[in-house]
């Protein structure tokens, strides 16, 4: 898979289409292609995205159902310490990381924006689950659909809930962005319509 | 308001009174408010020790509580009115996810809810078949609870103990049901599909390695003297309480009141097993702990007695207007053809009638009130959650405490807000 | 067994072994205090309310055969379309009772059921089980259904400054249009 002249593994991320090499470049290629200026770093940038994804603080950010099998890769058996994120911070002022983990209804979508502003950047969100990034099985008056309504989302994670390898995808993937140069979500695109 | 007692007839039970109006909101007495400064934290929905996403509006003196209102609705999901609008089966899976930790119960009750107005037999395999998901699920849901409340409390370490034995249970119900949570393997009329081979050799280890593990979170936590500090005479709430505020479950056995729906009022096969309901008499917080623990040992023996009592034959029931036919038989017959159409597009229809079905779910009495209009879709759908009517206990459990008290209180009530709002 | 003498009964029907009370929304209070001091309902398991509104206005077929089960062998019950039997009024307010007694082997349980239209109030039981004060409030924020003499009718699962009653039946369901889909 070639963007800009360059192969996506070249940018360091691992996750490209195996299966499927002769397909034209997705929205994830595409939006690689556009930063082409920004991806490929300096030496330094590169050692400051190392150590960003070395140690992604996550916040607390548990609502329903996916809030439990977030709770398991902190589990000895999923172990998420081996990437250094065991560490969960409670306070957004101390967290990289928002993962949301569960349906956002409208009471609710007040207390999150104000988290994701209260965190400091660089930040990343993770909507995790089927709620968060669509709105679920809940198609009705008071679940938002989709978190990226009101903040910007890196990375979807789908499921219901997500196992939590899948969850662990989801944010090696995210690992992986930040090391090619990404950068988060808030600086690419804003919220959805 | 206090009635006399000659007009009483019957003893309502052993030392009762009747309840004068208990208040959920405790409200700071106006002389203290004039004299003394009264600090308002909010704890808020995101709080790394409260139970999901409750909100509490705590007025302080110092580090004594004088002033609690809680505020819930942060994860209403609208869980009655979707159902409304879906067919019978495919309400079935909005049911375990408001209850996340005992999702099998919630299914059950609204399965068996919806059998009852079907007047449709259950065979003997899904029916002890759900009674052993059931009892797995307890422990699950104890597991999650046990490892969350003590990580609030500081006790750090039994959160990995008990996520060891839940990632076991979780194991097992991917076994049966190909996913870890919200199984959807209840189907109206039986089991979605059969057991598979080799399921019960490792339920079987699982419950020979189950005992052991409890016994090791009572080693880190039952009479650790920081624990017991942290529990002993917190959180108090008398049987009289407890009974006017309308709690079931640990709370209310923790409290005193031998009261269990499985012994009361027996569903699914629940009276051919044998086990004892533990029932401790402080109304603390660490009765209610040893409540759940003893209940994680109970559940595990009816889960063996399960095993060895489980009845062979169909894991469904045989109405073909309900349940859908085996499918080698697409192939031959036309009736089955329609009928699997038919149950698949429009759904099967259930009588004219109301019926209101509570089974004990771990947090406590779960109750499924199901209206029906003869028609596919449901036409009310009520869920009698636990934890909603908990949370009205949390001003009376936290009467002149400090804030660590507030913190042990409420996370021994077991709350899940999913389904407290739904 | 018959609960006859509650004050302010209309009406007692048994279906699926379910006793149901149909009390007069003025002696609510009365009948929640007989049936709690005199029969022992002292807990109340759940108060919540339905809306009928619509209620017949579809046939639906009849459901065939009987209490005991289905009868394949009798024909012509089949999708007989038949309209519902129309309700009282348009909400129903269903108050749960359960007989709690330590170490039980019965749980004795009972419906009272009361009937009101769009903007009559009914009494509150909060005095009679402190249990009803969230229930009351869910009732009001989800029904819009006024109880007389609540401590404190506010919202309570929705946002504080929502407009309308949610699982009122013409409250629309919201959220998004899907593709595709026979919902809209």
């Amino acid at each position: 898979m070639a963007v800009g002249g360059k192969r996506l593994a070249d940018y360091g991320l691992r996750s490209e289409r195996l299966l499927w090499p002769d397909k034209g470049p997705g929205v994830f290629e595409q939006e690689v292609d556009n930063l082409e200026q920004r991806v490929g770093l300096t030496t330094l940038a590169k050692a400051v995205a190392w150590s960003q994804t070395k140690s992604m603080w996550p916040d607390t950010f548990g609502l329903a159902c996916c809030a439990i099998e977030m709770m398991s890769i902190v589990s000895s058996r999923y172990d998420i310490a081996r990437f250094g994120m065991e560490a969960f911070r409670a306070s957004p002022r101390q967290a990289d990381l928002l993962i949301v983990s569960g349906r956002v209804v409208h009471k609710m979508a007040a207390p999150l924006r104000q988290i994701y502003d209260q965190m400091l950047e660089p930040k990343w969100v993770i909507a995790m689950g089927a709620c968060a990034s669509s709105g679920g099985m809940f198609n009705n008056y008071t679940t938002l659909q989709g978190v990226d309504k009101i903040v910007p989302v890196d990375i979807h994670v789908p499921g219901c809930p997500p196992r939590p390898e899948g969850l662990m995808e989801g944010i090696l993937r995210l690992h992986e962005k930040v090391l090619a140069g990404v950068p988060p979500a808030y600086e690419i695109r804003g919220v959805a319509e | 308001m206090a009635i006399a007692p000659e007009k009483r007839k019957s003893p309502i039970y052993e030392g009762s009174r009747i309840p004068q109006p208990i208040p959920s909101v405790l409200q700071v007495p106006e002389a203290l408010r004039r004299s003394d400064d009264i600090l308002e934290v909010n704890f808020g929905p995101n709080h790394p020790s409260t139970h999901g996403v409750l909100r509490l509006i705590v007025e302080l003196d110092g580090e004594k509580v004088v002033g609690l209102r809680a505020v819930v609705g942060y994860l209403h999901t609208g869980f009655e009115k979707s159902m409304e609008s879906k067919t019978w089966w495919k309400a079935i899976p909005f049911a375990p996810r408001m209850d996340y930790l005992a999702f099998q119960a919630n299914e059950l009750a609204f399965v068996l809810a919806i059998e009852k107005l079907l007047g449709i037999e259950v065979p003997p395999k899904a029916t002890w078949m759900r009674m052993l998901l059931t009892e797995l699920n307890r422990i699950h849901s104890h597991l999650v609870w046990l490892g969350t409340s003590a990580l609030e409390l500081g006790a750090i370490s039994p959160f990995w103990y008990t996520f060891r034995e839940r990632d076991r249970v979780l194991d097992l119900f991917e076994m049966v049901a190909g996913t870890r949570m919200h199984t959807r393997y209840f189907q109206v009329g039986g089991l979605a599909e059969d057991i598979p081979r080799g399921f019960f050799d490792e339920c079987r280890k699982f419950c020979e390695i189950m005992p052991g593990a409890v016994d090791e979170y009572e080693q880190l936590l039952t009479y650790n003297e920081i624990w017991l500090k942290r529990t002993k005479g917190v959180g108090l709430l008398s049987a009289d309480d407890a009974l006017a505020l309308g709690q079931s479950g640990p709370v209310l056995r923790g409290s005193g009141v031998d009261w269990d729906l499985r012994r009361a009022q027996p569903y699914l096969a629940y009276d051919q097993v044998d086990f004892d309901v533990p029932v401790y008499y402080n109304g603390d917080v660490w009765d209610r702990y040893k409540v759940h623990m003893d209940e994680m040992r109970e559940s595990t023996r009816i889960v063996s007695q399960a095993l060895e009592g489980m009845p062979g034959g169909a894991w469904i029931a045989d109405d073909r207007k309900v349940v859908l036919p085996p499918r080698e038989e697409l192939h031959t017959s036309m009736e089955t053809l329609i009928h699997h159409f038919k149950l698949v597009t429009e759904g099967f229809r259930v009588p004219e009638g109301e019926v209101y079905l509570a089974i004990e779910s771990p947090r406590g009495e779960f109750g499924c009130y199901l209206c029906s209009d003869g028609g596919p879709k449901p036409w009310r759908v009520r869920f009698r959650t636990p934890s909603f009517i908990a949370l009205q206990a949390t001003a009376t459990l936290v009467r002149d405490g400090l804030v660590a008290d507030m913190i042990a209180a409420v996370g021994s009530l077991d709350t899940v807000m999913g389904e407290c709002d739904r | 067994m018959s609960y006859a003498g509650t004050p302010g009964l209309v009406e007692e029907k048994v279906a699926y072994d379910e006793t149901t009370l149909v009390v007069d929304p003025a002696r609510l209070v009365e009948a929640c205090e007989h049936l709690r001091d005199e029969e022992g309902f002292c807990f109340l398991s759940d108060l919540s309310s339905v809306d009928y509104a619509g209620w017949g206005e579809e046939p639906v077929a009849g459901y065939w055969g009987g209490a005991g089960g289905r009868d394949l062998n009798q024909p012509g019950t089949w999708g007989l379309a038949r309209k519902p039997a129309p309700k009282r009024k348009r909400f129903a307010v269903n108050l749960h009772l359960l007989c709690v007694r330590s170490g039980a082997r019965e749980a004795r349980r009972v419906r009272v059921q009361v009937w009101v239209d769009d903007g009559e109030q009914i009494p509150s039981v909060v005095s009679v089980w402190p249990t009803a004060d969230w229930l009351e409030r869910e009732v009001w924020d989800m029904m819009g259904i006024r109880f007389s003499g609540h401590p404190d009718l506010t919202r309570i699962l929705m946002d504080d400054d929502w407009e309308g009653f949610p699982l009122r039946k013409d409250y629309p369901i919201g959220g998004e249009p899907v593709r595709f889909s026979g919902e809209e």
